[in-house]
C-alpha cells in the first residue's frame, strides 16, 4: 500500500521563501547598501562575544590542534629542522644570495620597507565552511583599515582586505581564486595580471605577459602598482613554471614568497597620505 | 525558537569556529534547520530554516540569502522523509541526518558556485564536505532536544483525532 501523503502542502510557502532568498541575493549583487550594513551590524553585535570567546577558548583550541593536527605539527617540525640544518650549512651562500638580492632590488628601485604599515594579529579562519583562502585579523575600520588594502609579511604579499568591520577584518589570501593583482617581472620588466589558483602557495599569470617574453625560472615578481589598488614593488614571489612552450595562451605559475600556512602577525599597507595611525 | 537560533549563532561564531578537522567545521545552523523540519513539520521547519539561513548569511562572508535559499528545501525534504519513514530508529535517524547534512553542504557549495563564489579548493572539496557532514551529524545529539523543545513548545507537533470503529 502506498504511503499516505502529508495533509499540509507547503509548496506555495516554500516558493515564497525561495523567492525572498533569491530577491535578497539579487539585491546584494546589485550592491544594495542596507543589506551590507545589516550584515555588518550583525557581525558588530556578535563581535564582543567572539572576542571574549576567543580568549576563553584559546586553551581548548590549543588542545584540539594538539590532538587533530599532531601529525601536521610533527611534519612541520621535521621540515623546520631540515630547513635549519640546510640554512646552517649554507650560511656563506645565503649571505652571498642576500647581497645579490639587495643589489637587484636596488637596481629596480624597490623600497619595500618604506611602506607605511599597520601590524595586525591573525585570529584564525572565519566562521563556516565557506572560508577557504580567507583569514581573520584583529583590526578594522576603527583602526583606519579599508577594503582593498594590501596585506603583507616581511616575506612579501599575503593578500588584500576583503571585508572590514569595526574591529575585525577578513583577508582574502593571494591564493583565493578571486584574488587578482597586477605584477611586474623584475628582470624582463613585463607586466601581467596574477590571480589565485586555489592551491596553496601558488598564483598564476594568464594575461599581460607576451608569448615571446623571456621569463626565467626563479625570476622575482613584484606588484606593478599603477592603477592597481596595491602599491608598486611589493614582493610577490618567484616564477616556478615560465610556460615558455605555450602556443596560444601563456600560464606562468608563481610560487608566493610569503608562507600563507604559517601566519601569525601581518602588516596592512596604508595609503601614503594616511599617517598618525597608532602602530 | 529565536533564543535557540541566536544561541546557535553565537556558538557557531565562537567555539565551533575553533573546532576544525582538515579545515572543515560544524554547520550548526544547518542542523537546526534539519531538526526543525524533522520535529516541526514542513511549514514550521521551513520558516525556522529560512531564518537560520539568514542569520548564517549575516555572520559569514557570503551574500545574504545563500543559506536562506538552501535551508528551507532541506527542512521540507527532511520533514517529508520523516513522514514517509515506516519505522524510526536512532541509527536510521543518524543516517538520515548524515545524508541530509551531506546533501545540504553540497547544495550550499553548488549555490555558492552558481553565484560566483569559489568556496573550496577542488582537491579537498569532497573530503571537507564529508568531514563537515559527519561533524554536523555528531553535534545533532546535544542540539536535538533544544530544537525539539523550541519548535514544539513543549507540545506534540499535531494532535490526531481518530475515530474508533467498534
Amino acid at each position: 500500500m502506498a504511503a499516505q501523503r502529508p495533509a499540509n502542502r507547503p509548496r506555495p510557502t516554500l516558493l515564497i521563501l525561495l523567492a525572498a532568498a533569491l530577491t535578497l541575493l539579487t539585491l546584494q549583487f546589485r550592491g544594495l547598501q542596507p543589506l551590507d550594513a545589516f550584515q555588518q551590524g550583525v557581525r558588530d553585535i556578535v563581535e564582543p562575544v567572539r572576542t571574549l570567546s576567543d580568549r576563553l577558548t584559546d586553551p581548548i583550541q590549543t588542545a584540539w590542534n594538539g590532538v587533530f593536527d599532531y601529525d601536521a605539527l610533527r611534519m612541520e617540525n621535521e621540515r623546520l629542522e631540515i630547513e635549519l640544518a640546510r640554512m646552517r650549512g649554507n650560511t656563506l651562500t645565503s649571505e652571498a644570495d642576500t647581497e645579490l638580492l639587495s643589489r637587484l632590488l636596488s637596481e629596480v628601485d624597490i623600497a619595500y620597507s618604506d611602506f607605511d604599515t599597520l601590524v595586525v594579529r591573525l585570529l584564525g579562519r572565519p566562521p563556516g565552511n565557506f572560508s577557504s583562502h580567507m583569514v581573520e585579523v584583529d583590526k578594522g575600520t576603527d583602526d583606519g583599515l579599508k577594503e582593498g588594502m594590501a596585506v603583507v609579511t616581511g616575506a612579501g604579499l599575503v593578500g588584500r582586505l576583503d571585508q572590514v568591520d569595526r574591529s575585525r577584518s577578513l583577508v582574502q589570501l593571494a591564493t583565493h581564486p578571486d584574488f587578482k593583482v597586477g605584477v611586474r617581472l623584475v628582470t624582463s620588466q613585463d607586466e601581467g595580471l596574477a590571480n589565485g589558483t586555489g592551491t596553496e602557495g601558488l598564483v598564476r599569470i594568464e594575461s599581460g605577459v607576451r608569448l615571446d617574453a623571456q621569463v626565467e625560472h626563479g625570476e622575482v615578481l613584484v606588484t606593478s602598482g599603477g592603477r592597481s589598488l596595491f602599491p608598486a614593488d611589493i614582493p610577490v614571489g618567484r616564477v616556478l613554471d615560465p610556460d615558455s612552450d605555450a602556443d596560444y595562451r601563456r600560464s606562468i605559475i608563481v610560487e608566493l614568497s610569503a608562507d600563507l600556512e604559517n601566519l601569525s602577525f601581518l602588516k596592512v599597507v596604508l595609503p601614503v597620505q594616511q599617517t598618525g595611525v597608532v602602530r | 525558537m529565536l533564543a535557540v537560533l541566536l544561541t546557535a549563532l553565537i556558538a557557531q561564531a565562537t567555539l565551533l569556529t575553533e573546532i576544525r578537522i582538515q579545515g572543515a567545521t560544524v554547520e550548526l545552523m544547518m542542523v537546526i534547520a534539519i531538526l526543525a523540519g524533522f520535529h516541526g513539520g514542513p511549514e514550521r521547519g521551513m520558516f525556522v530554516a529560512f531564518f537560520a539561513g539568514l542569520l548564517q548569511d549575516s555572520l559569514i562572508s557570503v551574500p545574504l540569502g545563500l543559506h536562506a535559499l538552501v535551508f528551507p528545501p532541506l527542512a521540507v525534504a527532511v520533514s517529508s522523509l520523516e513522514q514517509r519513514m515506516v519505522r524510526l530508529t536512532p541509527v536510521a535517524d543518524a543516517l538520515a541526518l548524515l545524508l541530509a547534512s551531506t546533501a545540504g553542504i553540497f547544495m550550499i557549495v553548488a549555490a555558492g558556485l552558481l553565484f560566483g563564489l569559489s568556496p573550496f579548493d577542488p582537491s579537498v572539496l569532497l573530503t571537507r564536505i564529508l568531514i563537515a557532514a559527519a561533524m554536523t551529524t555528531a553535534i545533532a545529539i546535544p542540539v536535538n532536544r533544544a530544537v525539539r523543545w523550541a519548535v514544539m513548545g513543549g507540545l506534540p507537533p499535531e494532535i490526531k483525532i481518530r475515530s474508533i470503529d467498534s
